[in-house]
């Protein structure tokens, strides 16, 4: 029986909501921007709530199974950033959960060492060309993590930092006075309350927050970019590697017409080497879900048939790989990961937007934040191999008491493909924790914020800024 | 952590929300009571609404890593669990991803079968018997569930959740959802909640219990892990040759504050992986504050027993953790008091119901279970009083806590799911109300959907005749 779409609306009374906590500072979102937010706003002494949908934090880089911290430095091998980004992957060193090119590597184009790094564990993200230097391949500090462990040590950092978690919670709206935000409602097993502070942060990723507190934003996407589709991330297990690159060794045509008549059967053949060097036989596939039209990342009836979908892909590639090829007979689907792979939406208006031209013009803005490499633009990543990241982008236009500090930054569908993944936002949770915790103690709103004791205070903190 | 708790709260002015569906029955939560209610229902023809927060199916089975689907056959070996759950571990079958006993050790006696199986899995023998129980794959599963709900053409709404009955006096509208989408709102002739923790029970003025002693299976919360890249045969070979020191490193563990002991997973080809199962006290499973702290708890832990078995248990040494539940293990939190309330009285009753919609082998209880071979859910076990169109049709059902403590698994919520979605149908096919819905005809149709049921016309007294229980059950208080 066909479900017919409904129109109408219902009214909800009004209503008295529960508040379970007044703090300085809310994060709302546990992903890296998230995270950073949360751990710099309570290391500068605001006290800070962290409320997170999923019971677990990382975001993306956990349960998205996008366990990859690329683009660290720029294909000459000079590190960009820094700051809580180096924190996490020093942290992970220590317990065995991170693995990354040796600093002497970085920025070589030495042959034997490219191919040791292509051949290593995720080991595409270690490369890329230097158009520099004849597109040559050079190997890049990009750092690969564990998973499971990160969970844990960020629960450490959050928690030792001095913030209070909300996980299992779903922070859903603000809580609005006129045009400030107040606050924000989540829903939980304990139903629906609120938590009221000074300074509210939108690391949802999406902007969740911001649209109701009436930020402008723009969500429109190229339906050719990566962040306009979204991914369904498989582990898969118990394969025996060696026996698969024998096989594709021996018999590479072979190898070619069984990939062919998998892309047919509706299957996905590309895959990595997944998670760290000790941990072999496991493949990473990465299958994007490229969408017919536009794809929309918070149409909850898309995110539906997306997961549906890849799925079922997932199913029809491990079932193929199992029967026909060499090495895989006895493997299995680990897991697929909880969360899907979003890669871009909504990115709000902010006081300075983003673009293009930034890329191109070497300013360095007097708010300077962040330093990114800019590692994925040819030409122009060999004559602008950085780019500077203004505080405004992290400052919507229009609403007070707001920062977003996730892949929402305000900034051009463009340039967003670049610059929204987990370093960056690891670095714009840093700027807006800190800004935040700025603002609370001087009392002022955070568009107001004093951009040379932010940067300074930054700097302390061991991010990489440039003279302005 | 800092504690600032507040008691203040904050006004919310009236809104208008935007209906997406209407629907005649709308499904909150996607788990196994979820699946089996919307399933049935949309099998038996009318239009159906599932709201699953995560992005797949299957709850515990699934995302909580719980892939047990146990106590499937009685201790003579007749199976008593079927019908959906039947249906789930057939699919597997035809995929080779499930693990149970042979159909024809079912029941049995025999000693060295039974050492077997209980060598196999912990889950495969009770009360001195081989009893059916089904491994499952956690990740071919999901796509099983995602399958059968499309296959009956339910609508479902992954990454939502269902936060709210729409109510009208004792009417329930609808369910508000909250996702990537908004705030939303799906109308229904029928709710049925699922969520597994009565989430509708405090805004539809629905009444429960919640009290559950510390001693009870039920009052822990699971972060159940896999750990991968293990050598279980170089595991399983020490512990055979060295007994003691095994025994010995497991009690190690636990001092180190690790877990001791782990589940092969038993499935075809998957023996690079061994499964941790675990308990952790709590004040309350739907306290968001309480499930954070577990969660922190429980990670640590995971942590904890990671390291203690890379470095000491043969067979571990590259081992990783490959994955920790994205569900946090929840065993029971409100309780309906529904209609009829099962107590601790019924489980020693051997009568069935007269509207009897499910029978559930009792294995867990030692001699009490010997003289009570089959536990027995009525209809009304499923209905709220307080509302007219709601079922509850997942652990959350009427029952005191030590029902709740035996019957509130994998397949119980299937079997409540399938009854109260079976009776859904039927009733607005009839155009009666749920609790006005032909009992007979109900379970009629049940058994043409291979639910097994019993005789409920026939008196029945039973008396144990067989062999003095050995082993000790599974649980006491």
């Amino acid at each position: 029986m066909p479900i017919k779409p409904a129109v109408k609306t219902i009214n909800e009374p009004a209503r008295k909501t529960r508040v379970c906590r007044e703090v300085d500072v809310v994060v709302v979102g546990g992903g890296p921007g998230g995270i950073s937010s949360a751990i710099s706003a309570a290391r500068n002494g605001a006290k800070t709530v962290l409320i997170e949908r999923y019971g677990h934090l990382g975001g993306m880089a956990t349960g998205g199974l996008i366990n990859i911290f690329p683009n660290l430095s720029d294909a000459s091998g000079k590190q960009h950033i820094f700051g809580i980004t180096q924190e996490i992957i020093d942290r992970m060193a220590a317990r065995g959960g991170a693995s990354y090119p040796k600093k002497a590597d970085w920025g070589t184009t030495d042959p034997k060492i490219v191919d040791y790094y292509l051949n290593a564990n995720l080991g595409g993200f270690y490369i890329r060309p230097d158009h520099n230097r004849d597109m040559k391949k050079a190997v890049l500090y990009t750092a690969v993590i564990d998973p499971e462990i990160l969970k844990d040590e960020l629960n450490d950092m959050v928690l030792g930092a001095g913030a209070e978690l909300f996980l299992h919670s779903w922070g859903t709206q603000p809580i609005m006075d006129g045009d400030t935000v107040k606050g924000v409602f989540f829903e939980s097993k304990s139903g629906r309350q609120g938590i009221l502070g000074k300074v509210v942060i939108d690391s949802t990723g999406d902007g969740d927050i911001f649209v109701g507190a009436g930020a402008e934003f723009d969500s429109a996407l190229d339906n050719k970019r990566r962040t306009a589709w979204l991914a369904f991330t498989t582990w898969v297990t118990n394969v025996d590697i060696k026996q698969y690159e024998d096989f594709k060794a021996s018999q590479p045509d072979k190898l070619k017409e069984l990939n062919a008549e998998l892309l047919k059967s509706g299957g996905y053949p590309h895959f990595m080497k997944g998670i760290l060097e000790n941990q072999s036989g496991v493949l990473w596939y990465h299958s994007f879900q490229p969408q017919p039209e536009s794809s929309d990342a918070m149409d909850v009836e898309q995110l539906t048939s997306i997961d549906v979908r890849g799925r079922k892909r997932a199913l029809i590639t491990y079932e193929f790989m199992r029967k026909h090829v060499p090495g895989f007979e006895k493997s299995f689907i680990m897991q697929t990961a909880p969360q899907l792979g979003t890669q871009g939406g909504r990115r709000v208006i902010g006081e300075y937007i983003l673009s293009e031209k930034d890329m191109v013009s070497d300013e360095v803005f007097e708010d300077t934040v962040a330093v990114l490499a800019n590692n994925d633009n040819g030409d122009i990543s060999a004559k602008h191999p950085a780019l500077c990241i203004p505080y405004r982008c992290l400052v919507p236009k229009k609403v007070e008491g707001l920062l977003v500090a996730c892949r929402a930054f305000s900034s051009t569908d463009k340039i967003n493909q670049y610059f929204n993944i987990i370093p960056p936002c690891l670095c714009y949770g840093q700027a807006a924790g800190t800004a935040a915790a700025l603002a609370v103690k001087g009392g002022i709103p955070v568009r107001k914020v004093d951009y040379k004791a932010l940067r300074k205070n930054l700097v302390k903190q061991g991010v990489n800024l440039p003279k302005s | 952590m800092a504690k600032n708790t507040s008691v203040k709260t904050i006004k919310e002015r009236a809104r208008e929300t935007k209906v997406i569906r209407e629907a005649d029955v709308v499904v909150i939560g996607g788990g196994p009571g979820g699946i089996g209610a919307a399933v049935s229902a949309a099998r038996n023809g009318v239009d159906v609404v599932l709201i699953e927060r995560y992005g797949y199916l299957g709850g515990m089975g699934t995302g909580g890593l719980v892939t047990i689907i146990p106590l499937l056959t009685d201790y003579f070996g007749k199976q008593q669990i079927a019908g959906i759950t039947k249906e789930w571990i057939d699919r597997l079958i035809a995929r080779d991803a499930v693990d149970f006993p042979k159909k024809e050790h079912w029941g049995s006696l025999d000693k060295d079968i039974v050492r077997y199986y209980f060598q196999r899995s912990f889950f495969m023998t009770r009360l001195d018997r081989v009893s059916y129980a089904a491994i499952i794959d956690a990740e071919i599963s999901k796509v099983i569930l995602n399958e059968m709900v499309k296959e009956a053409g339910i609508k479902v709404y992954c990454h939502a959740w269902g936060t709210e009955p729409i109510m009208e006096g004792n009417h329930c509208k609808g369910v508000i959802i909250e996702s990537k989408s908004g705030r939303q709102a799906i109308l229904g002739k029928i709710v049925i909640d699922s969520t597994g923790d009565g989430d509708t029970f405090p805004y539809a003025g629905i009444g429960f219990e919640d009290d559950i002693p510390g001693n009870y299976r039920i009052s822990a919360l699971a972060l159940c892990f896999w750990v991968d890249g293990v050598d279980l045969k170089k595991a399983t070979d020490f512990r055979k040759n060295n007994p003691k020191e095994a025994m010995e490193m497991g009690r190690k563990a636990m001092e180190s504050g690790a877990f001791g002991g782990y589940f092969a997973s038993n499935l075809p080809n998957q023996d690079s992986i061994v499964w941790f199962h675990n308990r952790y006290a709590n004040k309350s499973q739907v306290d968001v504050e309480e499930l954070t702290r577990v969660e922190f708890e429980g990670r640590e832990k995971m942590i904890k027993t990671y390291d203690f078995f890379k470095k000491n248990m043969p067979g571990f040494e590259k081992s990783f953790i490959v994955l920790s539940a994205p569900q946090l293990g929840t065993r029971s939190s409100r309780r309906l008091i529904g209609e009829y309330f099962l107590t601790v009285k019924d489980m020693a009753d051997n009568q069935p119901f007269t509207d009897t919609i499910a029978v559930f082998p009792d294995l867990d209880r030692g001699q009490a279970s010997l003289d009570h071979p089959n536990m027995y859910i009525p209809y009304r076990a499923l209905l709220p009083k307080e509302v007219d169109n709601m079922f509850v049709a997942c652990r959350a059902f009427s029952s005191d806590k030590d029902v709740q403590e035996y019957f509130n698994l994998i397949p119980h919520c299937i079997a409540f799911g399938e009854a109260a979605g079976t009776a859904s149908a039927l009733a607005l096919k009839a155009g009666v109300g749920i609790k006005n819905v032909d009992i007979k005809a109900l379970q009629k149709q049940l058994a043409k959907q291979g639910v097994p049921l019993p005789d409920v016309a026939k008196k029945v007294s039973y008396k144990y005749a067989g062999p003095a229980l050995v082993s000790a059950p599974f649980s006491q208080h």
